[in-house]
């Protein structure tokens, strides 16, 4: 008699060379069929989404047990679920019965399971099949429900309240993951006592362009700031985005395994754009308290102009504390989530004018964001060219410029107005096309250099 | 003068609809509205049509089960537009501006508004109306986006007519069709 065998199946990782050689990394350029191939997004879900740590929820989302938030990783829907001994799990939304949904909501708060539409199947919280609709199963002899369970994700990890997981049983653990830029990441993770949450819940929106573009844009483009966002910065600020006097000896950009900061380490640059004074000055009277935690070079990173990109699909904007992830939806078309970011020790007040800056200028209807989606779209469109697309694009920004006497994690370099970080970017792009194995993806180019694991 | 209701009181006596005048003026209030709207006359749009003391909403709206406590929408969650009129004004400013890509070269609209109702207030000066809307943006050759929903608002008699003073925007979407909002709905 044959017999179902429902064990979790994780799907094993592949080598693309061919797809891996259409990052030039020896002439700084990219070839633009990565962004429109069918072939390529394709090999994106395996080798990437199906193997990286990819950003599921904030703790501050689910505080206690039952409460849930659905998200994407990759296209695979899953649920992020808070277990009643508090850790967190995570699961495929999709019932092993017929692959039915089994969570159409956004979000609840203490639920005690998901029930399938479909046939009534349901789970408990922690995954495992309960029970189902009226009574042929219970007098079934063959049907064993002990071995039936919505998919977990192989591991879930929280770094200081923000939960990753990977569908990759083999994936390094989340630190390995982020190597020595957990550096950059605590100085706005953790600079503050009690960390960070969430507030307000999040907007959602389409926007029809690769999810590569909005990534490399914040890994590391604050050039796009001058021209892309003349009209928001006048009409916040009444004049152009400025780096300052002390651009030149300050700002930098740092990559570790293709994670990225550009920044320009003017204490509020990016904060004075949410366009209240008083998180200015907030931020201002922080600094003393931040830079005993932090150090200076970090104290200086939590409201200046910058932006960071955790590879693959994370980005977040320091000082104007939004978060988002770049949810891809096929080759052309991306859904982005977008939230809020506060310190859970600041004032209510200071809060809610994040919350209110964030809406003013990154969010759909913000001033900032709205000249954004146009260039991602178009691109992304013009490759529909066939000659177009065999065209080369040009990363070459910034070449030799490689600082290591700065004394900072990763490979830093001089300049926040530099391609760097979005070469590293592209190249860790390519060492997921190429390696099928953890082993050669953490001892790849994108590792922090050598001399720096030795100091460790 | 009466005090205003908060955003997030109901606004209408909806036993006490108002009368044919009312409601007459409230449908030419919303056709001209939306004819500034269609034209990009943000600013004539602010000084014809918004009161000062303007609060003008437009929540995010989740999907959640219908036995969910905080319901599809909250006051101080995530939203569009949760704008006194400053914040108002300063969006119109990024429209003014020559190097406001997304609207250069300019986007076509066309602002539809139907089922109109008008209902007293019980406070004097002030007129609630209901209507549903069609927003449709065209760009460029074959970019197009359109949304749809409905308003609550509180209109304000003043010299110069009703201004709005009160506006609370659902949209029947929970992800968002398009990739930014150039418009006021």
């Amino acid at each position: 008699m044959c017999k179902p065998d429902m064990a979790p199946v994780y799907p094993q990782a592949s080598s693309y060379p061919h797809l891996a050689d259409l990052i030039r990394s020896e002439r700084a350029q990219v070839d633009r069929r990565i962004f429109w191939d069918e072939e390529v997004y394709k090999a994106e879900q395996q080798q990437i989404f199906a193997r990286a740590w990819l950003f599921v929820a904030h703790e501050s989302q689910i505080p206690d047990p039952g409460d849930f938030i659905r998200t994407t990783m990759g296209e695979d829907d899953v649920i992020v679920v808070r277990q009643r001994d508090r850790s967190v799990q995570a699961f495929l939304n999709a019932c092993p019965h017929r692959g039915n949904r089994v969570c159409m909501v956004d979000a609840g708060k203490k639920a005690r399971g998901f029930i399938c539409n479909y046939h009534g199947w349901s789970f408990g919280i922690d995954g495992a099949l309960r029970g189902t609709d009226g009574k042929v199963y219970d007098t079934d002899a063959h049907f064993e429900k002990a071995q039936i369970n919505l998919t977990p994700v192989a591991q879930i990890e929280s770094y200081r309240g923000w939960i990753f997981a990977t569908f990759d049983p083999d994936a390094p653990p989340l630190t390995e993951f982020f190597g020595p830029f957990t550096f950059y990441l605590d100085a706005f993770l953790d600079n503050d006592e009690g960390g960070t949450e969430f507030i307000g819940g999040a907007t959602r929106n389409l926007v029809d362009c690769n999810w590569k573009f909005p990534a490399e844009n914040f890994v590391g483009d604050i050039l796009h700031a001058f021209w892309t966002h003349q009209a928001g910065a006048a009409a916040i600020l009444g004049g152009g985005v400025d780096l300052g006097p002390h651009y030149a000896e300050r700002a930098f950009q740092a990559s570790v395994f293709g994670h990225g900061i550009e920044t320009n380490l003017d204490k509020v640059g990016n904060t004075r754009t949410l366009g209240y004074p008083e998180l200015v000055q907030y931020v201002f009277d922080r600094y003393p308290a931040m830079v005993e935690r932090l150090g200076e070079t970090r104290a200086r990173m939590v409201g200046a102009i910058g932006s960071c990109t955790i590879f693959p699909n994370l980005s977040f904007l320091p000082g104007q504390n939004t978060v988002r992830v770049w949810h891809p939806r096929g080759p052309h078309q991306i859904e982005l989530v977008s939230w809020t970011v506060v310190n859970r020790a600041m004032p209510e007040h200071i809060k809610e004018l994040y919350r209110k800056g964030v809406m003013m200028t990154f969010s759909p209807g913000g001033v900032f964001e709205m000249d954004d989606g146009e260039n991602w779209e178009y691109a992304t469109r013009t490759n529909r060219g066939f000659v177009t697309r065999h065209q080369p694009l040009h990363y070459a920004l910034g070449l030799g410029t490689e600082a290591p006497e700065k004394g900072l994690p990763g490979h830093v370099c001089r300049g926040s107005l530099n391609d760097a970080n979005q070469r590293q970017f592209y190249r860790r792009w390519s060492e997921f096309m190429r390696h099928d194995n953890w082993g050669d993806l953490q001892a790849a180019e994108t590792a922090p250099p050598q001399h720096q694991e030795a100091a460790e | 003068m009466s005090a205003l209701p908060a955003i997030t009181e109901p606004f209408a006596l909806e036993d006490r609809p108002a009368g044919a005048d009312v409601q007459a003026e409230v449908e030419r209030f919303y056709y001209r509205e939306a004819r500034l709207l269609d034209a990009e006359r943000y600013q004539d749009w602010l000084d014809h049509c918004v009161d000062r003391d303007i609060h003008y909403w437009m929540p995010d709206m989740d999907t959640r089960r219908r036995d969910d406590p905080r319901g599809t929408y909250a006051h101080g969650e995530a939203a569009y537009f949760d704008d006194s009129y400053a914040e108002l004004s300063t969006r119109v400013k990024r429209f003014a501006q020559p190097s406001a890509w997304a609207d250069n070269p300019a986007t076509r609209h066309l602002h539809l508004i139907s089922n109109v109702e008008a209902y007293e207030t019980g406070r004097s000066g002030l007129v609630a109306a209901f209507c549903a809307w069609m927003n449709v943006r065209n760009r460029n050759e074959t970019d197009q986006d359109v949304l749809h929903g409905r308003r609550e608002d509180v209109l304000r008699r003043s010299d110069s007519g009703l201004k709005l003073v009160r506006r609370r925007v659902f949209t029947v979407q929970n992800v968002l069709l398009t990739k930014n909002l150039n418009t006021f709905l």
